[in-house]
């Protein structure tokens, strides 16, 4: 057991200042920072596109609103572009209009705001229907973090963000509420049958697998702690929980701060190095296992410990035999999989899932768009924390909810929690007939001890 | 053939084409030294493929159709895409073989480009029509859009039929003057417009391919599994 009633996350208290309209002096800081935001890669996908408008069938939101053409994809990223172009276009220098470049004054930064936050879920569908290899997911969060830096953010985001800064958690779980939870989920655990001697070990030095998770298991969904636990236990695998540093999100991945982005990936850091652990283990979160696996070594310049996610790691205890499955339980339901976007289009994590599942289940069907073609669900880029947003977020839902209610699935399965979220409600929303669970959920039943 | 023509359209042809293609090609120095100079975002992520083969791959994305949902679910919107730049490549070597290597473009060879140029022709005005009828594109585009595929419809119209005088033996015509007007405006104006993309693409796709590659999502090495414990 840890030193307990320690502090947690920053030393000192932040709530950070935000704004609810632009003013002109946000806008002169903005024209500031635009230079600081211009790496190669936002560059070349500001000045890259050519308007041929290959991206617009590519994005759920301009596929499920058909009648908003403002959420085309080259629409949208033009809200920064036309900015852009007014600073560095050679033409736009002398003749603005004609390459539609525009001084950023209230009006444009106002449609900034309301279609790159609201209206972008930066899951790079798009990018990966472009033939010029515009990142739109990298140049709306450039945007972002410019609105960000001066007070410009959805408030409940931010609130997010600041929790997780000031808490080392984005709900703010306290530590020994934390723990207590834990130690009871175990509880519940040992009760089930076969797992009598099962443990879900926290701070445990040395352990192999450094298991994090979304805080809204504990809080709320701790059946999806129990579920991981058990599948890891059946398999004998080594992992600990740290009582610390536990939370995998990381909310400035989608507000766009860097600094905090990077002070979260390094507390995760450092307490995966405090309990020696070889691996930093991913729980099913979307871009959790994104921040962790693709952005932390980059925020914090390299890491000692390798990263991987709960995913990959059930389909290697599949592989490897390490767990015995009776699919039987499973008899009766169908299910599909809902490949979630920083998993799939920006995590390379796509056939693991699927052997888990088709170890865990017969019946199971792909949706229409599956794998790295697969839509976004609507629940990406801190979407469901911008709760002004909602109507446009469940009206872009449509598209995946089509495709759920044409596989015929009553489960439907993914590995992230803002998809868990957004799925649920998009699956009451269009009245389809499916329920939301994750991996270890699936399999976990599935299991023979 | 051969190109006979006065001195004037042979400083047209030549000496002007080489100080137009000067300037462009300085005016290019300066855009990729401005994009070099830009940091890359670093990857110091234990990878799981190759970024430099997924770079390769993704560079190549233009010739695979297949490769992209946008392509595959557009196959004749892909060939004419294909048919078009065909053209232009076609076009731009005209300029160069009907002054410098007249002999190359027998009348055989000269009516291959001047099919590819009234295939791109006719789907210029089908690209015009679509930038002003389909509400996806109308909203997106600006008059630079407008204006560069306005030109290069013409350009190939003019080109054709440039080309068609050619090789029926009248070489200096006025519309062989109007075709090398056009290139030099071209080269001069390109490297401002919309239309220089192509110094642009590899840009984006090595950003594409180095990062994707990198994920093991193009161009997956299947031997570096993350969670071997090895």
């Amino acid at each position: 057991m840890s030193e307990q009633g320690e502090k947690i996350g920053a030393n000192e208290e932040r709530k950070w200042p935000t704004k609810t309209e632009f003013t002109p002096e946000m806008l002169e800081e903005m024209e500031k920072l635009l230079p600081g935001t211009l790496n190669r890669v936002v560059t070349a996908s500001l000045s890259g596109c050519i308007h041929c408008g290959m991206c617009s069938d590519a994005c759920h939101y301009s596929v499920s609103i058909p009648d908003d053409k403002t959420l085309v994809p080259a629409y949208k990223a033009d809200r920064f572009r036309k900015w852009y172009k007014s600073r560095y276009d050679w033409i736009a220098q002398v003749f603005p209009s004609f390459v539609g470049a525009k001084k950023l004054d209230k009006e444009l930064a106002d449609e900034m705001y309301d279609k790159l936050w609201g209206g972008c879920t930066m899951c790079r569908r798009c990018t990966f229907n472009c033939p010029m290899g515009v990142d739109y997911g990298m140049m709306v969060r450039a945007a972002r973090s410019i609105m960000q830096k001066v007070g410009r953010v959805p408030q409940h985001l931010q609130d997010t963000v600041d929790t997780h800064y000031n808490a080392g958690n984005n709900m703010a779980v306290p530590q020994d509420e934390f723990v207590e939870t834990i130690e009871w989920i175990e509880e519940e655990l040992q009760d089930e049958e076969g797992c009598k001697n099962f443990k879900i070990p926290v701070d445990k030095k040395g352990a192999q697998y450094f298991l994090t998770l979304n805080p809204r298991e504990p809080k709320y969904y701790p059946l999806t702690i129990q579920a991981t636990a058990k599948v890891l236990n059946a398999a004998g695998v080594d992992f600990t929980i740290s009582s610390r540093y536990w939370d995998l999100t990381n909310y400035a991945l989608f507000n766009g701060n860097d600094p905090d982005a990077k002070q979260f990936a390094l507390w995760q850091a450092e307490d995966v190095q405090r309990l020696e652990c070889e691996y930093l283990l991913a729980g099913e979160c979307g871009h959790g296992f994104r921040a962790l696996r693709w952005e932390l070594p980059n925020w914090v310049g390299g890491v000692p410990f390798k990263i991987t996610s709960v995913m990959e790691l059930m389909a290697k205890l599949v592989l490897e035999g390490r767990i015995k499955t009776d699919k039987s339980v499973w008899d009766g339901h169908r299910a599909t999989y809902h490949d979630s976007c920083n998993i799939a289009r920006s995590g390379g994590v796509t056939e693991e899932p699927r052997i888990v599942i088709r170890a865990a289940i017969e019946d199971f069907v792909e949706m229409e768009h599956n794998r790295y073609d697969s839509y976004c669900c609507g629940g990406g880029g801190g979407a469901l924390a911008m709760p002004e947003f909602t109507p446009r977020r469940l009206a872009a839902g449509k598209i995946k909810a089509d495709e759920i209610k044409a596989t015929g699935a009553d489960i439907c399965l993914q590995s992230c929690h803002n998809c868990t979220d957004q799925l649920k409600e998009i699956i009451e929303h269009y009245h389809v007939n499916a329920k939301v669970m994750n991996l270890a959920e699936l399999l976990a039943p599935a299991l023979v001890l | 053939m051969e190109n006979n023509v006065s001195h004037a359209l042979y400083i047209l042809q030549e000496p002007v084409q080489y100080m137009a293609l000067s300037f462009m090609a300085l005016m290019y120095i300066i855009k990729i030294r401005q994009m070099l100079k830009k940091p890359i975002p670093p990857e110091k992520a234990e990878l799981k493929g190759d970024r430099v083969v997924g770079a390769l791959e993704s560079l190549t994305n233009v010739l695979k159709p297949w490769s992209m949902e946008s392509t595959r679910n557009n196959m004749f919107f892909y060939a004419e895409f294909m048919i078009f730049h065909i053209a232009v490549a076609l076009t731009i070597g005209a300029t160069f073989f009907i002054p410098l290597v007249p002999s190359l473009m027998t009348p055989a060879v000269s009516k291959v480009f001047m099919l590819f140029m009234g295939l791109a022709f006719l789907i210029g005005l089908r690209r015009i029509h679509r930038r002003l009828t389909v509400p996806e594109m109308k909203i997106i585009s600006s008059p630079d859009d407008y204006f560069a595929i306005s030109l290069m419809t013409v350009f190939f119209a003019v080109g054709f039929v440039a080309m068609w005088m050619w090789i029926s033996g009248s070489p200096d015509t006025g519309w062989m003057w109007i075709f090398f007007l056009l290139t030099t405006f071209f080269l001069l104006y390109v490297p401002f417009s919309k239309i220089s993309h192509y110094i642009l693409y590899p840009f984006g796709r090595v950003n594409f391919g180095r990062t994707f590659g990198g994920r093991g999502v193009i161009h997956r090495d299947v031997k570096k599994q993350t969670w071997n414990p090895k």
